[in-house]
């Protein structure tokens, strides 16, 4: 049965087609669409019902316009920058410092390490913030690579960015750096960093082995300690992988509460068959109805699937999440949708503060109106920052391949990856490659 | 009808009870919400006890704590 129509693309040579998604004899919804040249190509886009799917879909329409948007040529996805048809203005923005990494993953959307150009200069980089601000900054700050931590000015590079008045920076690490040098994690955090964001796979060495390619387990911990005893906030984040650490999601979550308040969340982001994958795209890849029902299989039913939403400031489709308080004895009661989550935002700002809220580790808390010199609210002040700590985010993102990108889910992307040659490109589209592992925009 | 003042703001930019006449000053107050107290400090009138709540906190972290209390 015909769902709707949307474009796509061929996933060996990225020319632009119609597309269809309907259900399938199954009942789970698929793409299908017809290169000329190469056929026809059919993608399951979400293992669950007809019903699932619709009502999965938020009511949020309200469009955003990128601020001076990019003139473009041969439209969308080809030349992103961002341009008039793109739905958001943005709200985390990834520069990345660097592509040398010091480790050689075999899975690495950026193929990191391969080519490694030269670092990003510190003139580029500060063209990069003046840019992002002059396109509707301040955003939130991904800083991203490669392996960012590589470059020993990196506290300088957030200095900068807080200078220019940048106020949420997060930083996508391995964590190896803040595992191996005490203090490193304390430097980062004076500089003005907020979050790490670490890429934090399971929960045993085999499966680090298989998609990082050395054991290291113990460097994640040993990362983790070092993050809480300086204040930042910690975001777990497993890439999701059939058979590799699928089973793992009850006991990732179970570990990520363990470690409140230092952890604020774990941000799942089932593997995305492009850069550098060395493993065979499943036919049935994980989408989010499957990722929901292992999260509830595998709490036994503590965290349920119908806890969750679809994002509302990006696609539905493109994310999910939940937030829940935990109680003095240990339980946990899920917040209600509207507060938390992003289905209460209308659009990219209200979706960048919620999750420089979630995210932030202690001593950041949001700042009021100034009081008068004879108000003194402290006890307010420790309750606020007590029901903050106290509040988990479960959320994950599927990013799109070559073989299920919906152009409508593209056009309401809010992530950006942030390059010179281009402005502002939507992480999907820049990590878009075709079969032969060629990609339109990255170098 | 016409909002009822309780307080006054004198030319020095001080505040001042209007039905006491006095300046207010710091004294120890509490927010009673939904069985939690939160000893706060804030301008009081020595004679009646009137209390000055400035609208910044009121509509700012009192209206957070409520939400929090709430799940709002």
């Amino acid at each position: 049965m015909l769902i709707g129509k949307t474009q796509s693309v061929c996933p060996q040579c990225l020319r632009l087609l119609d597309a269809e998604k309907h259900s399938g004899d199954d009942g789970c919804i698929y793409m299908t669409k017809t290169c000329p040249e190469h056929g026809k190509f059919t993608s399951l886009i979400w293992e669950g019902d007809l019903r699932s799917y619709l009502q999965w879909s938020s009511e949020n329409t309200k469009n955003e316009a990128p601020v001076l948007p990019k003139m473009t040529d041969k439209g969308c996805p080809y030349d992103c920058g961002l341009c008039a048809e793109h739905l958001r203005k943005g709200c985390c923005m990834l520069l990345e410092l660097t592509n040398r990494c010091n480790l050689r993953c075999p899975v690495c959307f950026a193929s990191a390490g391969e080519q490694a150009p030269a670092d990003l200069s510190m003139e580029e980089i500060e063209k990069q913030y003046d840019f992002l601000m002059a396109h509707g900054g301040p955003f939130n700050i991904q800083l991203s690579g490669g392996e960012p931590t590589v470059r020993d000015d990196l506290p300088e590079i957030i200095r900068l960015g807080r200078e220019k008045g940048f106020s949420f920076f997060q930083l996508n690490t391995n964590g190896i750096r803040l595992a191996e040098e005490e203090d490193y994690a304390e430097k980062l955090k004076a500089a003005g960093l907020d979050t790490v964001f670490l890429q934090f796979d399971g929960l045993d060495d085999s499966v680090y082995i298989t998609l990082r390619g050395k054991a290291l387990l113990a460097e994640k911990l040993r990362a983790m300690e070092n993050c809480a005893k300086a204040g930042l906030g910690i975001v777990l984040v497993p890439v999701m992988v059939p058979g590799v650490n699928d089973m793992q999601v009850g006991d990732l979550l179970r570990f990520a509460l363990e470690h409140m308040p230092s952890v604020r969340g774990i941000h799942f982001q089932p593997i995305s068959y492009f850069g550098r994958c060395g493993l065979d795209r499943p036919g049935r890849p994980i989408t989010i109805p499957r990722m929901l029902r292992l999260i509830e299989e595998q709490t036994g039913g503590v965290m349920k699937a119908a806890d969750f939403s679809g994002g509302g400031a990006e696609n539905p489709y493109c994310s999910f999440h939940a937030s829940y308080m935990k109680r003095k004895d240990g339980s946990l009661k899920l917040l209600p949708k509207k507060s938390g989550s992003c289905c209460c935002c209308t659009g990219s700002d209200d979706s960048r503060e919620f999750v420089a809220n979630q995210w932030s580790g202690s001593g950041s808390k949001a700042e009021f109106a100034a009081d008068g010199e004879m108000t003194e609210t402290s006890a307010l002040d420790e309750f606020l920052e007590q029901a903050r700590l106290n509040t988990f985010a479960v959320s994950g993102m599927v990013f799109q391949d070559a073989y299920n990108l919906d152009l409508e889910r593209l056009k309401r992307c809010y992530i950006c990856e942030v390059d010179s040659r281009y402005g502002l490109v939507p992480f999907c589209a820049y990590n878009l490659t075709d079969t032969e592992g060629r990609s339109l925009y990255r170098r | 009808m016409q909002d009822k003042n309780y307080y006054t703001i004198d030319p020095e930019g001080k505040l001042k009870c209007m039905k006491c006449g006095v300046a207010l000053e710091k004294g120890k107050a509490k927010f009673m919400y939904l069985d939690n107290g939160f000893p706060v400090e804030l301008p009081v009138c020595p004679q009646c006890g009137f209390v000055y709540v400035p609208e910044e906190l009121a509509l700012g972290k009192v209206l957070s704590v409520e939400k929090a209390l709430e799940d709002k």
